[in-house]
């Protein structure tokens, strides 16, 4: 059995449950057991953070010896794999959000391992490669995905798939796909992300590769010729089948944190803490536009009725909003904003800053702003007090900012403000926070947690207040007491009051870049940034700290956005719309591709109703805004390109077939481009090709 | 002996925490046991939903991975604390307490707070026992005399406490006794 179904659907079959009892009777039966024999290899996004926590904390109760390993991208992948292989304690490793695209089974990826070692995929993105998905056999016995119910509908290209694998005896002219290693800033990036596509598994079969630069032009052979029990029309018919189950563009399913609630339901340790991170996923997909608000619901009323659940309950009339008791550590619902951070920086300020106020009011004209203060009046919040930071703002308008909300918005064309969410006590030791707040400050950190200096606010600074304003460069919580520089470069910079943190002297975060300090080992930024926010999930002071952070990088992206509007940046081609970014202040902040996800997502939100949607599939007649942006990396001249493919209505998603599209192009102008990161949409090329890049994209089929 | 200066004059509070927690409590445990052999003796066998008697480590163990849920023990509540607080500011003595009992209940407190009743009263109880006992120790040191000190029912972390300041001085006021005398 190769995939799991999640334990509603699965009466009689084997679940969740019992791979994970299998991977404790493994780790227990081994004789070779130690601190490799269970590895996690986790993706950079907060919903993997998440579930590889989770799975953490179930094995360190049941007393499982494991390691994480964060990966960055495909090529980090095939580096670690190549490690993994000479690894003999090894039986089980588990992959979280990455690997569903691609053909597990084949001896390019875990095919070659020794027989008693089993690969768990828990990724949440779709489409998934099929034959990891039904591969039988003895490599592919060892591949289990673990499903959301998604691949049972998959009956039918299961049909295609085996009627194509299993077909008898082949031509010769079977095409292989090459794989070229690739590794590093190499240029000749050709095939890297082809094996994604790849839907053959062990040799001897007539492939289908899709995207493959090198066999443009060989199409399927005729074989009138060969004697076959399949017609052509059944073929073509399979064919088409599984052309359509991955050309259709990327979604995404079940959070992978989601998934590993369901396995400590199932083994009947679900608690607080645990549900917890489960929300975080689930709010994390929400607000990066990866799923719809009718999913969302769904989910969040499933997580709700767990918080009834598992909560002690609460005395009546007990406020909602303040932990009940120093030893407070639940989970409440509420409902939530859709500014961005609105309780941890001024009301006027979060209401700036979310995408979605900023493209219904227009934010980046003064004609925006004014609106914006004038909505703000009718509400009856004054100015002093929309610049008042939160949590000194009047109670009483704290109390009724929601139901004005409700009342006024809606005049402004502001519907659907709030949304159901969760927030997190933390006893006595600080005020709640709210799910969506914890996953800014969470995903901040990944991205910015090293590597580029920011500069933070320092509560306090502005309006003239006490001392001359100014910033005071951002440093990861608890870390700075160790790292005292002689570097003094910003030592006349600090304002008077910079000093009042626990910090005494200067310093500058560059970790990323270690130029004086040769003894220090070298990590590479993103693997610190990384074991950054997976302590800072567990930390409410670091996480409190990250927040900071994550307003910076906001404001970065709201300066750099209005200025793309403000120029008119954007141009549209036949059938998307374009954005490069080849100078500005925060040129190298937008380098990150979350960074510029984030960018993209800001600007489609923003341009929502001001632009038409096009139709762009070719499957659906569906309207939706393609985006593409790209931001120069002058340090090593590449381009950053990400794709984003939103829907027209806010809160809808669609299926972002730009990963395609980018292949297509890429094939067809031969451009150096590499892939980084596991999202299909996020490329890098060099900085040559571009605009041919940019071109063939647009001359695509249909792209 | 090889300690660090700042370890040698007396013995640590976690270290004092480490010699409590080998204290029997009892526990509901909600995984089966057969009797099992440890250094310090054999525990079990644990039968759900009997409660069982173990050591304070292994509670604290089997807590955290959610194995058990720990019984508070009978002084841990707060009629209790609260006699005894009512008891330190009428008399002059020090009242009864068990003798590890500021060990036994940060540990409590800490790890299973979810199974004791009304945490935070019994947390600010502790707090003012402690400090009503503080000041009487406080009191007491005024009149050191050199030859013999009787304080009963003092805790062990109190004990502790005074420890090195206490042998320390009645060192000074012998030697200073015995010149003293010998002067005369």
């Amino acid at each position: 059995m190769v995939y799991l179904p999640p334990p509603d659907i699965s009466r009689n079959r084997p679940s969740y449950a019992e791979a994970y009892g299998k991977i404790l009777k493994a780790h227990r039966e081994s004789p070779l057991t130690s601190a490799s024999s269970v590895i996690m290899l986790v993706a950079p996004d907060v919903d993997a953070l998440c579930a590889a926590r989770m799975m953490a904390e179930l094995f360190r109760q049941d007393d499982v010896i494991y390691r994480i390993m964060p990966i960055s991208g495909i090529a980090e992948l095939e580096r670690v794999r190549d490690e993994l292989i000479t690894y003999n304690e090894l039986h089980t490793l588990i992959l979280f959000n990455m690997g569903g695209i691609l053909d597990l089974p084949s001896s390019e990826w875990f095919g070659d391992f020794r027989p008693g070692m089993s690969v768990h995929v828990i990724d949440s993105a779709r489409p998934q490669n099929l034959s990891s998905l039904f591969g039988g056999g003895e490599n592919g016995e060892r591949i289990i995905v673990w499903d959301d119910g998604s691949a049972e509908r998959l009956a039918e290209e299961r049909k295609a798939w085996e009627a194509l694998m299993y077909e008898p005896e082949p031509d010769s002219d079977e095409d292989d796909s090459n794989y070229d290693s690739e590794d590093g800033f190499n240029e000749s990036l050709e095939e890297d992300a082809d094996e994604e596509f790849e839907e053959g598994s062990s040799g001897g079969r007539k492939r289908r590769s899709l995207g493959d630069g090198n066999r443009k032009g060989k199409r399927r052979r005729t074989s009138e010729d060969h004697p076959r029990r399949m017609s052509r029309d059944e073929r073509d018919a399979h064919m088409a089948r599984l052309e359509k189950h991955y050309m259709a563009g990327t979604w995404h399913g079940q959070c992978a944190s989601g998934t590993i609630y369901v396995l400590a339901t199932l083994l009947e340790r679900a608690d607080i803490d645990l549900l917890w991170f489960a929300v975080l996923g689930l709010t994390f997909q929400y607000t990066t536009s990866r799923i719809s608000r009718d999913k969302y619901d769904d989910y969040q009323s499933i997580y709700s009725d767990e918080v009834v659940r598992l909560s002690p309950p609460l005395p009546p009339g007990e406020r909602n909003t303040a932990s009940s008791n120093p030893d407070d550590h639940g989970i409440r619902t509420t409902d939530e904003l859709r500014f961005m951070l609105y309780r941890h920086w001024t009301l006027y300020d979060a209401m700036f800053h979310s995408s979605y106020v900023a493209g219904k009011l227009g934010i980046w004209k003064e004609r925006g702003r004014k609106k914006l203060t004038g909505l703000l009046a009718k509400m009856g919040f004054s100015i002093p007090q929309t610049q008042q930071p939160y949590p000194h703002m009047d109670m009483d308008l704290k109390r009724s900012l929601v139901q004005k909300l409700d009342d006024i918005a809606p005049e402004y064309g502001l519907i659907e403000l709030s949304y159901p969410s969760f927030m997190k006590c933390y006893g006595y030791q600080s005020q709640p926070l709210s799910a969506a707040d914890a996953v800014e400050g969470v995903s901040a950190l990944l991205d910015l947690a090293g590597g580029v200096k920011m500069e933070v606010e320092v509560e306090g600074s502005r309006n003239g207040g006490e001392w001359f304003g100014g910033g005071k460069v951002w440093e990861i919580h608890g870390l700075s007491t160790k790292r005292r520089w002689a570097v003094e470069e910003d030592r006349e910079n600090i304002p008077p009051n910079g000093q009042n943190t626990t910090v005494a002297s200067n310093v500058k975060k560059t970790e990323g870049e270690n130029n004086a300090d040769g003894a220090k080992k070298e990590v590479a930024w993103w693997i610190r940034n990384f074991w950054v926010a997976f302590d800072a999930l567990a930390d409410i002071e670091a996480l409190k700290h990250s927040l900071n952070l994550s307003m910076t990088l906001h404001r970065a992206i709201i300066r750099q956005g209005t200025s793309i509007i403000d120029k008119q940046d954007i141009r549209t081609m036949r059938n998307h719309r374009v954005v490069v970014l080849t100078q500005g202040p925060d040129l190298p902040l937008f380098s990150h591709p979350g960074v510029l996800s984030r960018l993209a997502l800001w600007l489609v939100d923003a341009l929502r109703d001001k632009l038409p949607g096009k139709v762009v599939s070719t499957r659906t007649k569906r309207k939706s805004l393609p985006f593409v942006v790209a931001c120069l990396n002058e340090a090593s001249n590449l381009y950053i390109v990400v794709g984003v493919m939103a829907a027209t209505d806010f809160g809808d998603v669609r299926k972002n077939e730009f990963g395609l599209a980018f292949l297509d192009a890429k094939e067809r102008c031969n451009a150096r481009t590499r892939h980084s990161s596991f999202d299909t949409s996020i490329l890098e090329i060099n900085q040559a090709d571009l605009p041919v890049f940019l071109e063939t994209l647009c001359e695509g089929s249909g792209y | 002996m090889s300690l660090p200066q700042s370890l040698r004059t007396s013995i640590t509070p976690p270290e004092l925490e480490f010699i409590a927690s080998q204290q029997l409590i009892e526990i509901i445990p909600l995984i089966a046991m057969e009797k099992t052999a440890f250094i310090s003796g054999a525990f079990g066998p644990l039968q759900p939903p009997r409660r069982a008697k173990t050591p304070l480590w292994m509670a604290i163990n089997l807590k955290l991975k959610k194995k058990c849920h720990i019984v508070a023990p009978e002084w841990l509540s707060v009629e209790f604390l609260q006699s005894r607080l009512d008891e330190e500011l009428s008399e002059p003595g020090y009242s009864r307490l068990p003798f590890r009992y500021a060990e036994v209940s940060k540990v409590l407190l800490d790890v299973a707070s979810d199974d004791i009743q009304s945490t935070d009263k019994i947390r600010s109880l502790l707090k003012d026992l402690r400090e009503a006992r503080q000041a009487k120790s406080r009191e007491g040191l005024e009149e050191l005399n050199r030859s013999e000190l009787s304080l009963s029912n003092l805790s062990s972390m109190e004990i502790n406490e005074i420890r090195p300041f206490f042998v320390h001085a009645m060192g000074i006021l012998t030697h200073l006794h015995r010149d003293a005398s010998t002067e005369d």
